[in-house]
């Protein structure tokens, strides 16, 4: 029977094709960005986890004070005296045109903790010719090989990347040529990062030509006590893994691809109530054919499941597609920004398919719980049923009314929570607000506007055809309002994004202008650096030199000096406190303005980036105890700088003062040059001079270019995703206004044979709508002020560590209100063109009752 | 003595357990064993042939699969308290002459592995070591050099002074950091010749006539220093230098062996071992080797020696026999030999027991020696 | 008032062109009242809506006021739909936004002749007095056809067009209207042009028409 009924029930949208395709386009769109954002997220889960496994992030790293690159010898002599570490090659080949990185292992010695390189029996075969090419199947894509087919083979190299001063431009010209090289034969591993080749480093240093230097000598975390010496020892537990740093980002994206869901919903529930009203006399007559009750929701339950199943396919299908879309801008941003390597091809784990599959019947059956309400509950006899539903609407209005303040109270306490905490925290707790705030409003928004629709009605009494336009919509408010509410989330949220991109751009442009104050830089390595720093200076046309300085220090505990617990490897950063820099160099906090903060920071203090001053709760004035050469020695913080772009913290001090107190080195070199000074020629000479290539010394404005773009990067998938938000709620209104375009044009025949023109007529609904929207966009500006200050106070503090100042744009506001009004008339027009083209005598005589 | 101890295959099996393939103890011996029998022939072979050739033969033998430099030590503290000491360096090619690759930074033939072990009370430790042959470096990360006699991986190193070669030598391995660090430096002197194993240093294994060539320095009178448990104590004792290469293997029917180098009190030297399972007729395969005191060796027949287990215990998961009754009864002997502590397990790659024990006479239970056993396969 | 001169009137469907009024010749003076009766798919309605300017004839000329409706265009022809004619449907067409009141004065206010106290007297006569902020749907189906009739009314058209306003009422309820409706016809002194399919309706009338094969078989003068 149960087949029956839903055979019955499916007929329905046999002559309503429009409510089915509604249906599933909600559910297509919802599951679609929310399975997109979750396969990006999967993959660059699934690439840190592998890179984890791989070395960096959880082995100690040993590195020559000299800044000499490391060799065989080094790695011999300190085997020979006794330390336990291991070498590693890495360098990059290019195949097929494709760049992939090589690492060179040396299984013997590599700290058995790591899952790195051979297994099993297969470790001779690894050492020894031909020796062997491990790699993750998703690299086998780069290469253009199937899974089948790869194991054994040896594809042939173009050309050997990485070579000393080469760079990435010199090679370009000539990497399609073959060198005759070929790879180990390759053998799969899952666990391996993409895009990484792991070969034994005697196959790696044949690859790359490198003779015996190498990248890296590691030793197991907490090995060595004190580094050798000679050499500088890296903490594994002071380096960030790429997932701790990326952990807001990947929540930003989440949060966005919730909000989708949210509105993808709202259009399945609409399509839902609408069908269900329409099959009520259908419901009722089955029942009185002598159909159970719950037989009926099984079989309401079974279409879901039916409209489940193809909405998930439909869904995982085009969010898949999505997701590759996406994925190499989030890839490109992630590693700019947080240098995370993130597989640029998709690759989604099992509980990615069910947890895609289950959000999108949880959702299905979110929405469509109303509906299984009303059929468990139907009324046989529809006594009542259409009196009943002013009083209804007015009931279900005051509920939400009361729905809203309550949330506002959650909202309220949550703000309230977010004010005790210190900065920087919170952002699971600043979502739950900004969820609660979109809620709350959105709640409010049908009440606020039947309020509104009630007093225009008595203001418009005069004008009957404005009078009659106005109850009318309120008549549709029950319909159009979920549509309504989908589109005030969409719009606020985009302001309030769009505010904080904007905000940023012009805070971050700003800060570069500031920052970057000599117009030339020169980057190398810190070996050729100091020396070209003297040469630099003996040159008539150089007219300042501004070094700058990197180094490391651990910070003890401020209160515990002894504590061995409680250090934290930090970064050091030098730059040369001349005029040039001190004038511009932007601050946030001092503790007695600019001019005593530079003076004090020439005088044994520091400055300290706004990230380290939020993580370590730190403000001007206070002091840190900084582990010198020397021993340990406190430090007073003269003021706190802006340091966007970087994830982690950081200590500033003058270059003079790393390089001779912290066993710092050069890390580039800004120059001034005079006026007349041929940059070219100083680019020449310098390049003959020193082994460096001619892109060693950059002008300021690529830098600003470069950094310029990889703002914009970051910024991609937030627009993207929020620009689809909008799409989503322009889809809900369209599919209301399409599934009630049959009764809109009943009612407008009516009116059209007292005598209103058709052209009235056709445009009319455009100004309801229109109306209708703007009045929503209006709600929603200040709405998207404080999602902008939820975000620029407390989300980007605990995301990325720095505040940015709240900037409001009236342009946005006033893009704001036109997109709404767009969304509104684009949504409205189809139904409009619909009653343009159809006679209105035709629709007079559709009407049945 | 120690010839099947950590063969080839076991070397390999203790790469791929570092690397982090699980296999478990029960599985490692037949399978160990069963990757000997390959290759082999493109080995340089073990025979009787030629004589052993000193200093040459204290070298490495890179033409031969496997081989080792073996050292036990049961020593004294200046407390009074026993300890057993163990120092291995085992080397293994990792292709025959011909196949090897062509010299390059990094390119390995060779792969060498090494043990430390220390033994006091209830107290065990443990170390291993791993390290590539590198074929452009004559001073590497791990090697053994003839003359003047050198053993090393990283800073493990056995070594003779100039001109007193093998027969003086100083020994120091140290692993760990602060206060979990652990080994000895030792001063090592020959008391007596080296001991052949069979004509002129051959020691055949099975009837087919493979076997290995093996001598050893079992009269090693040693001084030195101990640290353990964060202490360091002066200690002296004696020792037992074993020297064993070969390119041929064990049958896959031995699932392990039971091996005692015993120094008896009057000053003979005892080596008895027992393979179980291999022997004729699917038995065990049990052979003994009595060293008198100025070094003259007494092979015992296979049917003149009975080894049976006394008693077991549980260590490391696994029943481990503890105690022993050992029996020549051709040159009067009637030995129980008892392990000093069961806790003797040594865990690394390819885990084994190996520990120091007592020697006493069955009838009297006095004790009339000290020594070392090593068990594997349980 | 109403003047239709060969009208003709043909659909194109999927199967051909469909006659449906073959050269209709009718007259409706000021006060008159007229019976259009046939079959069901006769043409009555079609005939109808031709009349109020709902579609226009495939040949012929339909006059209202002495304003020929091929010669307006559409907003004039809408216009003169709002000034001067009234329709009551079978399915009363309602505007289900606006209260009976609003519903009441629509027409009149979009013709911008709003009469309150012609509206009042309206409400009184339609039985509908007290239920001025009711909404339609809360009304009976007598009382929205009452309510359909008086805002057809309430503009004081010259000429009311009904299209079986009883059809959809009990015996009862359609004495009721139809003697209302006749009552305020004679009030407003309209012309009106009635369809329907009974008899017994369209008895009361000063004239009855059949509409027979798209012709009209005069019975009565």
């Amino acid at each position: 029977m149960i087949l029956r009924v839903l055979a019955t029930l499916l007929a329905h949208y046999r002559r309503h094709p429009g409510q089915l395709a509604m249906l599933l386009l909600g559910l297509w769109v919802a599951s679609a960005l929310w399975s997109s954002v979750q396969a990006v997220n999967a993959t660059a889960k699934d690439s840190y986890a592998r890179a984890n496994a791989l070395f960096s992030a959880n082995l100690d790293e040993l590195s020559r004070r000299d800044g000499q690159p490391l060799t065989r010898e080094d790695y011999l002599r300190l085997r020979r005296e006794g330390f336990p570490v291991s070498p590693i090659l890495e360098g990059t080949l290019e195949i097929d045109g494709e760049r992939l990185t090589i690492v060179g292992i040396e299984p013997l010695t590599l700290p058995s903790s790591n899952t790195l390189g051979a297994s099993g029996a297969a470790l001779t075969a690894f050492i020894t010719p031909p020796w062997q090419t491990r790699l993750a199947p998703d690299t086998l894509d780069l290469l253009g090989l199937s899974r089948q087919q790869a194991p054994g083979m040896t594809p042939a190299v173009d050309s050997a990347g990485d070579r000393a001063g080469d760079s990435a431009e010199d090679r370009a010209g000539d990497s399609i040529e073959d060198s005759g090289q070929r790879l180990p034969p390759l053998a799969l591993r899952t666990d391996l990062p993409p895009n990484t080749l792991v070969m034994d480093i005697a196959a790696a240093a044949l690859l790359l030509d490198r003779d015996n230097t190498l990248s890296q000598l590691v030793t197991a975390p907490g090995a060595l006590s004190t580094a050798p010496e000679g050499y500088r020892l890296t903490r594994a537990a002071t380096l960030a893994s790429p997932e701790q740093l990326t952990e807001s980002f990947h929540l930003n994206l989440t949060a966005l691809a919730l909000l989708s869901l949210v509105v993808g919903l709202f259009i399945v529930q609409a399509a839902l109530g609408l069908a269900m009203e329409q099959r009520l006399t259908t419901l009722r007559t089955l029942r009185a054919l002598g159909v159970p009750a719950a037989t009926l929701v099984m079989a309401i339950l079974l279409e879901l499941l039916v409209f489940g199943v193809l909405g998930a396919a439909l869904g995982l299908a085009s969010g898949i597609w999505l997701a590759g879309q996406l994925l190499p801008d989030v890839a490109t941003t992630l590693s700019s920004l947080y240098q995370a390597d993130v597989n640029r091809s998709l690759v989604l784990p099992w509980h990615y398919w069910v947890g895609s599959l289950a959000i999108t019947f949880g959702g299905l059956l979110l929405a469509g719980s109303g509906v299984l309400w009303r059929a468990a509950r139907l009324n046989v006899l529809a006594l009542g049923q259409s009196q009943a539903w002013r009083l209804a609407y007015q009931r279900q209005l005051n509920r939400m009314t009361l729905g809203a303040a309550a949330v506002a109270v959650l909202a309220l306490g949550l703000v309230l929570w977010l004010s005790l905490l210190p900065p920087g925290q919170g952002v699971l707790i600043s979502f739950g607000f900004v969820a609660a705030l979109l809620l709350s409003s959105a709640l409010c928004l049908p009440p606020l506007i039947n309020g509104v629709l009630h007093l225009l009605q008595r203001w418009l009494r005069r004008h009957p055809l404005a009078h009659w336009a106005v109850a009318d919509i309120q008549l549709q408010l029950p319909r159009l309002s979920l549509a309504m509410m989908a589109l005030l989330i969409a719009l606020a949220t985009n302001l309030g994004v769009s505010s904080m991109v904007g905000g940023f751009r012009l805070t971050f442009l700003d800060w570069l202008d500031q920052r970057l104050a000599a117009p030339l830089y020169v980057n190398a390595s810190p070996s050729t650096l100091a020396p070209m720093l003297d040469w630099l200076d003996a040159r008539p046309d150089v007219a300042e030199t501004l070094p700058t300085a990197r180094g490391s220090v651990d910070l003890l505990a401020m209160d515990d000096a002894q504590e061995q617990g409680t250090r934290k490897r930090i970064a050091l950063f030098g730059i040369t406190p001349a005029p040039t820099i001190t004038d511009r160099w932007p601050l946030l906090d001092t503790t007695e303005g600019r001019p005593t903060a530079w003076a004090a920071l020439s005088a044994n203090s520091v400055f300290i980036n706004e990230q380290m001053a939020v993580a370590q709760q730190l403000v001007p004035g206070d002091a840190v105890t900084l582990d010198t050469p020397q021993g340990a020695r406190p430090f007073e913080i003269a003021a706190v700088y802006p340091d966007y772009g970087n994830p982690r913290q950081q200590i500033l001090v003058p270059t003079e003062v790393l390089i001779q107190r912290f066993g710092g080195e050069v890390a580039s070199i800004g120059l001034v040059v005079n006026d007349r000074a041929d940059r070219q020629a100083l680019r020449q000479a310098m390049t003959d001079r020193f082994d460096v290539s001619t892109e060693a010394m950059v002008d300021q404005q690529e830098i600003k270019r470069l950094a310029t773009q990889i703002f914009e990067r970051t910024f991609t998938i937030t627009r993207a995703l929020n620009g689809l938000t909008l799409g989503v709620a322009a889809l809900a209104l369209l599919a209301t206004l399409l599934a009630q375009a049959r009764e809109r044009r009943r009612q407008l025949a009516s009116l059209w044979a007292l005598g209103v023109p058709r052209k009235t007529l056709t445009f009319l609904p455009l100004f309801q709508l229109g109306g209708l929207a703007l009045f929503t966009g209006v709600v929603a500006i200040p709405l998207g002020i404080a999602i902008t200050w939820t975000l620029v106070a407390i989300i980007n503090v605990a995301a990325f560590g720095w505040r940015l100042p709240l900037y409001l744009f009236p342009w946005d506001i006033l893009i704001t209100l036109i997109t709404a009004l767009g969304v509104a008339l684009a949504a409205a027009a189809l139904p409009s063109i619909q009653l343009w083209r159809t006679s209105p005598q035709a629709m007079l005589n559709q009407g049945a009752t | 003595m120690n010839y099947f101890r950590l063969s080839t295959a076991l070397v390999a099996m203790a790469c791929a357990t570092l690397i982090g393939c699980q296999e478990s103890p029960s599985d490692a011996a037949p399978q160990g064993f069963a990757g000997l029998g390959e290759n082999a022939e493109e080995f340089a072979q073990a025979d009787a042939s030629t004589p052993l050739s000193f200093p040459r033969d204290h070298g490495s033998h890179p033409d031969y699969r496997i081989e080792w430099w073996y050292l036990t030590a049961n020593l004294e503290d200046d407390k009074g308290e026993p300890l057993g000491l163990q120092w291995t360096l085992f080397r293994q090619a990792l292709t025959p002459p011909d196949e090897r690759p062509a010299p390059s930074p990094w390119a390995a033939d060779q792969v060498w592995m090494a043990h430390l072990g220390i033994s006091r009370g209830e107290t065990h430790v443990a170390a291993e070591r791993f390290a590539r042959s590198h074929s452009e470096h004559t001073n590497g990360q791990a090697g053994a050099e003839a003359a003047p006699f050198q053993a090393w991986i990283d800073d493990w190193l056995l070594e003779s002074p100039p001109g007193a070669n093998f027969e003086d030598f100083t020994l120091q391995a140290y692993s760990g950091e602060g206060a979990d660090r652990f080994g000895y430096t030792l001063t090592l002197s020959a008391q007596g010749p080296l001991v052949w194993h069979g004509e002129n240093g051959f020691n055949a294994k099975t009837v087919e006539g493979q076997g290995s060539r093996y001598y050893s320095q079992p009269f090693l009178s040693i001084t030195g220093r101990v640290t353990l448990s964060g202490e360091t104590r002066e200690v002296s004792g004696q020792g037992w230098l074993d020297r064993e290469w070969s390119s041929q293997l064990l049958s896959q029917e031995q699932t392990g062996w039971d091996w005692f180098s015993l120094h008896l009190d009057d000053g003979r030297k005892l080596m008895a071992y027992r393979l179980r399972g291999g022997g004729e007729a699917g038995g065990d395969y049990v052979f003994a080797h009595l060293i008198s005191v100025d070094g003259q060796t007494q092979l015992i027949g296979a049917d003149r020696v009975t080894l049976t287990p006394l008693e077991t215990q549980t260590v490391a998961n696994r029943d481990i026999p503890t105690r022993w009754s050992l029996t020549l009864p051709d040159a009067g002997l009637q030995l129980i030999v008892e392990a000093r502590h069961p806790n003797r397990w040594m865990p690394t790659s390819v885990p084994y027991w190996e520990g120091d024990v007592v020697v006493r006479q069955a009838e009297t239970q006095e004790n009339v020696g000290v020594g070392y056993l090593e068990m594997t396969g349980y | 008032m109403l003047v239709l001169h060969q009208v003709h009137k043909t659909f194109s469907t999927p199967q051909g062109t469909l006659p449906v009024l073959n050269g209709i010749n009718l007259t409706l003076q000021q006060g008159d009242s007229l019976a259009l009766m046939g079959e069901s798919g006769s043409g009555k309605s079609t005939l109808l809506h031709l009349a109020a300017g709902l579609d226009l004839p495939s040949d012929g000329e339909i006059c209202i006021d002495g304003h020929a409706l091929s010669s307006l265009d559409e907003p004039a022809r809408a216009r003169l739909r709002r000034q001067s004619l009234g329709l009551v449907f079978q399915q009363f067409h309602l505007v289900p936004s606006l209260s009976v009141i609003d519903n009441l004065r629509l027409q009149a206010r979009l013709a911008d002749r709003e009469d309150a106290e012609w509206t009042a007297h309206l409400m009184a006569r339609l039985g509908l007095s007290g239920r001025e902020a009711y909404y339609p749907e809360q009304l009976s189906g007598g009382q929205q056809q009452r309510l359909a009739i008086g805002r057809a009314l309430a503009a004081r058209p010259r000429l009311l067009l009904a299209d079986e306003p009883t059809g959809n009422l009990d015996e009862q309820s359609a004495d009721t209207v139809l003697g209302l409706l006749l009552d305020l016809v004679k009030e407003t002194r309209c012309a009106l042009l009635m369809v329907t399919h009974s008899a017994r309706v369209a008895a009361p009338l000063d004239r009855l028409v059949h509409l027979h094969l798209g012709r009209l078989e005069d019975n009565a003068s």
